[in-house]
């Protein structure tokens, strides 16, 4: 019984990573927890816990209409555990859902305030009233062992068929709606997986895999329980699922060969690759292991075909879930590890309960011997430990909470405080260069790469200045920007057009051309204009000015708002062209006194540090 | 009645008043360069921005109040909704954050507050209490060089093409925004292709609520349609079983 202990000790420690994982959701926020974006607004959460849980879940009314309503007796040992995960499957989507939605103690709102025309209504409905349905189907097994709650139970059992129908009804549309969700995104969703029918395609693929579901259930429970597996029932839900399989093929090929899509298939790009691994293991590996007699009966090739429809299937919901939509919405999402270790959670904790309810309850013919309520006379000791952790009820609980806690507390641990403190501000993307010791800096976001030489800066300044960047009390991206240091980084306008002399565009020179290779690039170590420009003519006070006085760009330097001056300023003067001139406005004042106008954009937090000198326009005079 | 807004490409010289405008009078904050964000500007903070394009061209992006709303029809509860002035505005009360709104959108406009523990949808209102009161929004107000304008919006689809005949060659012949996703009342004037604008360059004129509407009509006949076939089957079946048991014991005392 070792199998099962072992099982459900790994469970609890994802439950409690999990729950570590989970709490720090709500006290965040979505964007401390996930990489979640304004362009990928759905991930994982949705994709894998909700479309896939849900499609995993298909397995309660396929079986029960394969047992209630076409009444095939013998698939009787897999209705009652198919019932129970469908049911658990529903709990843990609505629970994971929990952690999804950003406003989640909103839910109710959805049986108050209606709108019928979004299928996400029709999602929400199915979702809470099939539940229902499924508790209702569910509750005689547990009420089984309480006696004085036998009139419920009969109550219960007398409108059964009522609840199976209803099921199977509520179910159709709902898994049918999962593909209704995606209708209205014809422009998001590659066409080989948009389609009109998708709803259609959902529901006879959510056909295939509960069918599947059951099976691999039925092969892990009996593995996990060391049982004799049930071969010939596998079997023959394989054979069925064989057809499913081929009649969801033909309507999905038909379907893009109709839109005209099919052509897509030889243009190479990323989403073929998936498709037809999609396909492949969804569709036609399943469809030969199970159509052969020879691999249909063997355990190995069950368990081999079953993942394989349950894993495609649940790819599927993935792909269109937002997968595919990647290349059109230009973004780049990989889940965080915090989104991947919520979803794992929500199944462990699912699949401790039914293995709980698989134990306590009559829902196989034969119980199996729960290892934890054994009588036992003897007590047993842990070896590693030489200690005795009480009878065996006792000494597996100490253990799981044990490990809950523990598991608890590194996932406490392990919380990113960059992202849970840095609020999602975004990295200046650094590089290295490769084969060197530069490192490329992405500054504007716009892969415009600015080199660092962290070796030169380090010989430079002094093997002991590391300080004056790295700040060992801070984390390692609080470190200083480049502009804290080169002041001077900010482009003199009044006299000289640094972007223009660079730029292509412009004069097309190189910075080796003007500043002196191996010293600091500044103004200082920079050619003069005279140098280049023989004609030009500077007095010696603009020589000197040149020197001293940088300014920003206009666009920089007026907040990006020209027009405040240009239509308000203007009418004040009487020299307009004064308004070239910085000082016309900054008449060494704090920003806090500026111009209403202006005041927007001073609190951008780089222009409050810059306050420029005064210069008298008329005698051209620095004054300090 | 339907009120709506003219954005001339070609006069916009990226001055960003109106930016700064609506932040002003929707009180949204500062805005940081976060990781969720999309390169054009937009954000929970910044509900219209400016598109640099090459040649000096200023695109004005911001929520484009189509007449036939995805994200109206996408709200399961509603929250999101077209009021007659033509403002696709949202009510935070009845938001349960499924942020299908953003998966709806075929212009990627609404956005979310990712750094709140309390997150809602943000996005353009088209100064919706401005609206009520008969005044037109912040942007177009403060724009000094009349680049976007506000007005009815069967007026402004006559000005733009009368724009375009008066100056041939100035723009292409084709008002953005006049037929595309069955309308919308932020409307383009431009001398370049706006496709940049929505995810796919072609969205066609198709209002996209239409393609949801028939599996959301179809749902009642599934529904029954199912349940009777459910039923039929069963009683099939049934009947067939016990004309075999019949047949059974009609056959067996022959054998005997």
């Amino acid at each position: 019984m070792n199998r099962v202990q072992n099982t459900k000790l790994v469970l609890w420690i994802v439950t409690g990573f999990a729950a570590a994982v989970g709490l720090n959701r709500f006290i965040f926020g979505l964007g401390a927890t996930t990489n979640l974006t304004d362009s990928t607004p759905w991930g994982l959460w949705i994709g894998f816990d909700v479309m896939g849980g849900v499609a995993l879940a298909g397995g309660g009314f396929v079986m029960t209409a394969i047992f209630y309503i076409m009444k095939r007796e013998e698939f009787q040992p897999f209705v009652k555990p198919a019932v129970l995960t469908a049911f658990l499957g529903y709990l843990a989507v609505i629970f994971g859902l929990m952690f999804d939605l950003g406003l989640p103690w909103n839910i109710w709102h959805m049986i108050v305030y209606w709108n019928p025309h979004s299928p996400l209504f029709e999602v929400g409905w199915c979702v809470m009233l099939y539940t229902g349905v499924l508790l209702l189907e569910f509750s005689p097994v547990p009420l089984e062992n309480y006696s004085r709650y036998a009139k419920i139970r009969n109550f219960l059992m007398k409108f059964r068929f009522l609840f199976i129908l209803l099921g199977i009804m509520l179910s159709t549309l709902h898994q049918s709606s999962l593909g209704s969700l995606f209708l209205i995104m014809p422009f998001k969703l590659h066409p080989l997986w948009y389609s009109n029918i998708l709803p259609v395609q959902f529901f006879i693929s959510a056909i295939a895999l509960g069918l599947m579901m059951v099976s691999l259930e039925s092969l892990v429970s009996h593995w996990l329980y060391r049982r004799e597996p049930e071969t010939d029932l596998v079997a023959k839900l394989g054979k069925a699922a064989v057809w499913v399989l081929a009649v969801y093929f033909i309507v999905k090929m038909v379907d893009i060969i109709l839109s005209g899509d099919f052509a897509m298939i030889a243009d190479g790009s990323w989403e073929i690759y998936i498709f037809l691994t999609e396909i492949l293991i969804s569709i036609f590996i399943p469809i030969i292991i199970f159509a052969v007699p020879r691999f249909r009966k063997n355990n190995k090739a069950q368990w081999i075909g079953s993942f394989m429809v349950v894993f495609g299937m649940v790819f599927n919901r993935i792909n269109v879930g937002g997968l595919t939509m990647l290349s059109v919405t230009g973004d780049s999402y990989t889940p965080s590890w915090m989104e991947i270790t919520i979803s794992l959670g929500v199944i462990s904790a699912a699949a401790l309960v039914f293995l709980f309810a698989i134990e306590k309850f009559n829902i196989w013919e034969l119980k199996p011997h729960d290892p934890e309520s054994l009588p036992h006379t003897a007590p047993s000791f842990d070896y590693s430990s030489r200690v005795w952790l009480g009878t065996p009820g006792v000494s597996s609980l100490t253990k799981y909470s044990l490990a809950f806690i523990m598991s608890f507390a590194i996932g406490m641990a392990l919380m990113p405080e960059k992202k849970l403190y840095g609020k999602g501000i975004e990295d200046i993307k650094v590089s290295r260069a490769s084969g060197k010791d530069t490192l490329l800096i992405n500054g504007n976001r716009d892969d415009n790469f600015v080199e660092f030489p962290h070796k030169e800066h380090k010989t430079r300044m002094g093997e002991d200045q590391c300080t004056k960047c790295h700040h060992l009390t801070l984390p390692k991206y609080q470190e200083n920007s480049c502009w804290e240091c080169h002041t001077s980084m900010y482009k003199p306008v009044d006299f000289f057009n640094h972007e223009w002399h660079g730029s292509d565009e412009g004069a097309n020179i190189k910075c080796k051309d003007c500043h002196t290779a191996g010293v600091i690039r500044n103004i200082e170590s920079a050619k003069q204009c005279v140098d280049c420009h023989p004609k030009y003519k500077f007095s010696a006070l603009v020589n000197n000015n040149l020197k001293k006085y940088y300014t920003l760009s206009y666009t920089d330097a007026l907040h990006k708002l020209c027009v405040s001056c240009h239509t308000l300023k203007s009418m004040e003067l009487i020299n307009k062209q004064k308004l070239a001139q910085c000082t016309t406005c900054h008449k060494s004042e704090l920003p806090e006194k500026l111009n209403a106008d202006l005041k927007w954009a001073t609190t951008l937090p780089h222009f409050n540090s810059v306050i420029l000198p005064v210069i008298d326009l008329e005698t051209n005079k620095r004054d300090n | 009645m339907s009120k709506a807004i003219l954005t001339d490409i070609t006069k916009c010289i990226g001055c960003l008043k109106c930016v700064s405008a609506c932040k002003e009078t929707n009180n949204l904050e500062m805005d940081v360069p976060r990781i969720w964000q999309k390169n054009d500007g937009l954000s929970s903070e910044n509900w219209t921005s400016i598109i640099q394009k090459p040649d000096k061209h200023y695109v004005r992006k911001q929520c484009r109040h189509c007449l036939e709303p995805a994200c109206v029809t996408a709200c399961p509860v509603g929250a999101l909704y077209k009021t007659k002035e033509g403002a696709v505005v949202y009510d935070s009360d009845k938001c349960l954050g499924c942020r299908y709104c953003m998966m709806a959108c075929p212009f990627g406009i609404p956005r979310y507050d990712w750094d709140e523990p309390v997150p809602y949808v943000r996005k353009c209102i088209l100064c919706y209490d401005k609206l009520k009161d008969g005044n037109q929004p912040a942007c177009t107000e403060i724009c000094p060089e009349g680049a976007t304008i506000f007005g009815e919006r069967k007026e402004l689809i006559i000005t733009a093409h009368c724009k375009i005949k008066e100056n041939p060659g100035r723009y292409i012949n084709k008002v953005w925004g006049e037929h595309e996703v069955g309308g919308t009342s932020v409307l383009y004037l431009s001398d370049i292709d706006l496709g940049f604008l929505s995810y796919q360059t072609h969205i066609g004129n198709k209002p996209l609520p239409e393609t949801t509407a028939p599996a959301m009509e179809s749902v009642p006949y599934a529904f029954i349609g199912m349940g009777g076939f459910m039923l039929g089957l069963n009683w099939i079946i049934r009947r067939r079983m016990e004309l075999n048991k019949k047949q059974v014991k009609k056959e067996e005392p022959s054998d005997e």
